[in-house]
């Protein structure tokens, strides 16, 4: 059965020590000053002493219905047989057309490729092994978690079954795989 | 950049070379229309004005081409857009369009140099060697109809396809705007169609300076623009303020609306009254504000999402 591989992002948990964005570097050598995910502070609220703020993770979000498989001209943007939104870069020509659709800023072009470049779950390298992503794997808060939504016994069902995910821009109708847990975070 | 507090500049993925692309795309649209049409169906002669749009048509849409394929992350794998199709893609089917307007345009083009050459070696020979003007090149004038007849499709593919290319983006709130808030009909391709007749017009009329008789083409200029002055209304009404405001404020105002529709408008009226010909200043004014358009479309409705 084809998988419906799932991020789920625990913001309560999340210190913003930038421990994923370090591993992401690493584990697909992006270029300097380029990001596939990055964590940054967000919704700083209140007057002191009374503030809150939380760290809010960023990369694809791995939309089932995403703008940018459908408006590349060549299809080097596509889904893979477990619906995860993939690049071929061989294919890419680098028009940009995807960073122009995608409303979660996810894509850059490659500085040293000058293809589209985005998080991919770490599929081949990860993913594909059994493994999770690098940046789940190293995570230090626990905050990170990755399954399989089809599969009603993995971690991620099971968690999603009793805690309640949100995706972001859920009006755009790009029906996102990232979810993110906002319990014990002020919005 | 920051990575914890997100400074992040203001970096938008398509900047001045498309907007510039889809600026002659449109010039390329309209002043192709404007020497087929002419070509085809008008019964005064205008011999200067078809040369003079079937050239600049040419021209503007190699320049913007150009632009396009520098503009790419990997401008030498241009041609895996010619391989790779993908039909639900507007910018996919663009390229077909788009590759048989170029195409179309330079034959129409070729056509019109040799007809304007055989013409004026008739006019220089005595009348007994005009026969010799009555070889392959007055042969091949037998394709130059044709050809300007499906032209004008392509002309208007690609001038409407500039329009269609940003409104396809359902993501993006001022590139996805419909027209008059029907779902369905999206505003950018009728308003980019609009102005690339007017600019592709605009810009012949400069190239056919002196010659003649132009005040049909100024007034279908000037119907143009007080066209296009209420559907840039009807999009003011439509869309959020937010993207009239900071920096693109300026361009819409000055460069869009004033510069590009107003004052050549006025000047336009001033001329038909008092039989002067401001030719060059109004035209001139025109060409400037259909690139402001451009510009403005394409940054705003990336700058402020």
């Amino acid at each position: 059965m084809a998988k419906k591989y799932s991020m789920i992002i625990n913001l309560a948990k999340c210190i913003g020590c930038q421990a994923c964005t370090v591993a992401c570097k690493f584990q697909n050598k992006v270029p300097e000053g380029q990001f596939r995910t990055k964590t940054p502070a967000n919704g700083l609220k209140g007057t002191y002493p009374n503030v809150s703020q939380y760290f809010i993770k960023e990369a694809c979000q791995m939309c089932q219905k995403a703008p940018c498989v459908s408006v590349c001209p060549t299809k080097a943007s596509y889904y893979n047989e477990d619906g995860v939104v993939l690049i071929d870069v061989d294919k890419c020509v680098g028009c940009k057309y995807c960073m122009t659709a995608c409303p979660y800023d996810a894509r850059f072009l490659n500085k040293e490729t000058g293809a589209a470049d985005k998080c991919t779950f770490c599929y081949e390298l990860k993913v594909s092994k059994g493994e999770k992503p690098a940046c789940v794997s190293t995570c230090v808060g626990g905050a990170l978690m990755f399954g399989d939504l089809n599969d009603p016994l993995s971690e991620a069902s099971q968690f999603l079954a009793k805690h309640k995910g949100e995706v972001r821009k859920p009006e755009l109708g790009t029906h996102p795989n990232v979810n993110y847990i906002y319990e014990g975070v002020v919005k | 950049m920051d990575v914890i507090w997100g400074v992040s500049v203001d970096e938008v993925a398509w900047g001045g070379a498309i907007a510039f692309y889809l600026f002659l795309a449109g010039i390329a649209g309209g002043a192709f229309l404007t020497a087929s049409m002419t070509d085809l169906f008008s019964k005064k002669q205008y011999p200067k004005v078809i040369q003079s749009g079937a050239y600049i048509a040419i021209v503007s849409i190699i320049v913007g081409l150009g632009l396009l394929v520098v503009d790419l992350g990997r401008p030498f794998s241009f041609w895996k857009l010619l391989l790779h199709v993908n039909m639900g893609s507007v910018m996919s089917i663009g390229v077909f369009i788009v590759s048989g307007f170029t195409g179309l345009s330079v034959v129409y083009g070729v056509l019109v140099w040799l007809n304007a050459a055989a013409q004026k070696q008739i006019r220089i020979t005595s009348a007994n060697t005009e026969v010799a003007a009555t070889s392959v090149g007055q042969g091949l004038q037998a394709f130059r109809k044709p050809v300007a007849g499906l032209g004008i499709l392509f002309s208007i593919g690609t001038a409407t396809y500039t329009g269609f290319l940003l409104s396809a983006v359902t993501t993006n709130n001022f590139w996805h705007t419909p027209f008059m808030g029907i779902e369905g009909i999206p505003f950018l391709p009728i308003l980019f169609l609009v102005s690339a007749i007017s600019t592709g017009l605009a810009a012949t009329l400069i190239g056919a300076l002196n010659c003649g008789d132009l005040t049909t083409y100024k007034k279908i200029d000037m119907v143009l623009i007080i066209l296009e002055i209420v559907l840039i209304f009807i999009l003011y009404l439509s869309v959020k303020p937010v993207f009239f405001s900071g920096s693109m404020a300026v361009l819409f105002w000055l460069g869009v609306v004033i510069l590009g529709l107003m004052s050549p408008l006025l000047l336009s009226i001033y001329s038909l009254a008092k039989h002067k010909n401001v030719i060059l200043p109004v035209c001139g004014m025109v060409v400037i504000g259909g690139f402001c358009l451009r510009y403005f479309v394409v940054y705003t409705g990336q700058l402020f999402k």
